[in-house]
């Protein structure tokens, strides 16, 4: 089979595999059966821009393979990143659902494969079926979980350096690492996203990071970090 | 408080107007087996961030203060919630801790349901899950765009002027 952009397409949600770990694909057979019907598979390259903030709905798309970045923007182009979007997520779920334009937009960072639903399929597909439906309830909790926590961060911090520690810690906890005395975690966005990330610039970024790393909080190994004071990057996060 | 509380959903002349009271009667019907209404006075908490979900509250009455919090203890409001809104909603079905603490600013009539409760009624009744879903989706536009407003917002006194 041809794969584009080196990606292994999975045609079938019926024979996917990581279908089970996923919180909205885990769907019972009957409405599987009709997802399968809606959807559209389709490969997007690196970079790709899914959908634009404030463009009117078309539907949502589910994140199979690859990493989509969601952003938000000003009118004078400084951006913001809400979240780098795993595979499982659905995306553009709440502007479909509210018929409201997207309220973010949505970039690939990796090549993705991306399932794609029309909005007018999504919402039957919803009203037929309720498993479906509850699903998308945890989903938009989940987001809406994340959106509290971005408030919380962007709006009560008080310095840069402190968001950096606690986004380096919340990195830092995933994939098993977390028990680590040194955890190791990979970045992969530069110091330009991160800033977009943490709402400063990229300069203060990069002044953070040769700061850190002068104090040996933190070495870096090409891409790969390692935090190798928790404490005192613990001390950055909460101490201001 | 001298408003008389209405213990039925069914006599409730505002429910056509509300997003999520506005449902069939057997689900209604339901509905109305599984909440408890209560009074609070004003400046009640009725959750706090950070503690487990119990259930979600169906403001009938007044308003509430939704509000994020740092370690530090500085308060930030999130939005104020009118009648029709569900509160708690989203921490009750992803069975996560509270993400704000909801505060009363009057004094409020609302529906508690616990949330067990809850996840039974909305897999029963699929308007009901539908209704959820589309109020999940606005309480996250008005976060995304008090996310917007903080994070880009130019200097702190342009989002002293949005801050409602």
């Amino acid at each position: 089979m041809i794969s584009p952009y080196g990606l292994d397409i999975i045609e079938s949600c019926l024979t996917c595999k990581m279908r089970v770990d996923r919180i909205f694909c885990d769907l019972p057979t009957s409405a599987l059966q009709s997802f399968e019907t809606i959807k559209y598979a389709t490969a997007y390259p690196k970079g790709a821009v899914l959908f634009v903030e404030g463009q009117s709905p078309r539907g949502i798309f589910v994140l199979c393979k690859g990493r989509v970045k969601l952003s938000i923007c000003a009118t004078d182009g400084k951006t913001l990143i809400l979240k780098i979007a795993e595979p499982g997520e659905v995306l553009g779920l709440s502007a479909t659902v509210s018929g409201k334009p997207y309220e973010l937009t949505a970039e690939t960072v990796d090549p993705c494969q991306v399932n794609f639903v029309k909005r007018e399929d999504f919402l039957r597909f919803l009203k037929e079926h309720s498993d479906a439906c509850f699903k998308v309830a945890e989903q938009l909790s989940e987001k809406y979980n994340n959106a509290c926590h971005e408030v919380r961060s962007l709006g009560l911090s008080h310095s840069a350096g402190e968001k950096l520690a606690k986004l380096l810690l919340e990195w830092s906890s995933k994939n098993g690492e977390a028990a680590k005395q040194e955890p190791r975690l990979k970045l992969a966005l530069t110091h330009e996203e991160i800033a977009q990330m943490i709402g400063t610039s990229r300069e203060t970024v990069t002044r953070l990071f040769a700061d850190m790393k002068k104090r040996q909080i933190v070495q870096a190994k090409g891409s790969t970090l390692v935090i190798r004071n928790k404490a005192a990057l613990k001390l950055m996060a909460t101490n201001n | 408080m001298e408003s008389v509380i209405q213990q039925s959903c069914f006599d409730c002349v505002l429910r056509p107007d509300r997003l999520f009271c506005d449902l069939p009667s057997d689900a209604l019907q339901a509905f109305d087996g599984i909440k408890s209404v209560s009074l609070y006075p004003r400046g009640t908490t009725l959750f706090r961030e950070g503690h487990a979900a119990r259930g979600v509250f169906v403001l009938c009455e007044g308003r509430v203060k939704l509000s994020v919090c740092s370690e530090t203890g500085k308060r930030l409001t999130l939005r104020i919630a009118g009648p029709g809104e569900v509160l708690g909603l989203s921490a009750s079905l992803s069975s996560r801790p509270y993400e704000v603490t909801a505060e009363t600013l009057e004094n409020v009539r609302v529906a508690v349901v616990k949330r067990k409760d809850l996840l039974r009624f909305l897999r029963d009744h699929r308007e009901a899950c539908l209704q959820v879903v589309s109020l999940l989706s606005q309480d996250l536009h008005t976060a995304y765009d008090r996310v917007r407003s903080i994070g880009l917002g130019r200097s702190r006194r342009s989002r002293a002027l949005r801050v409602h």
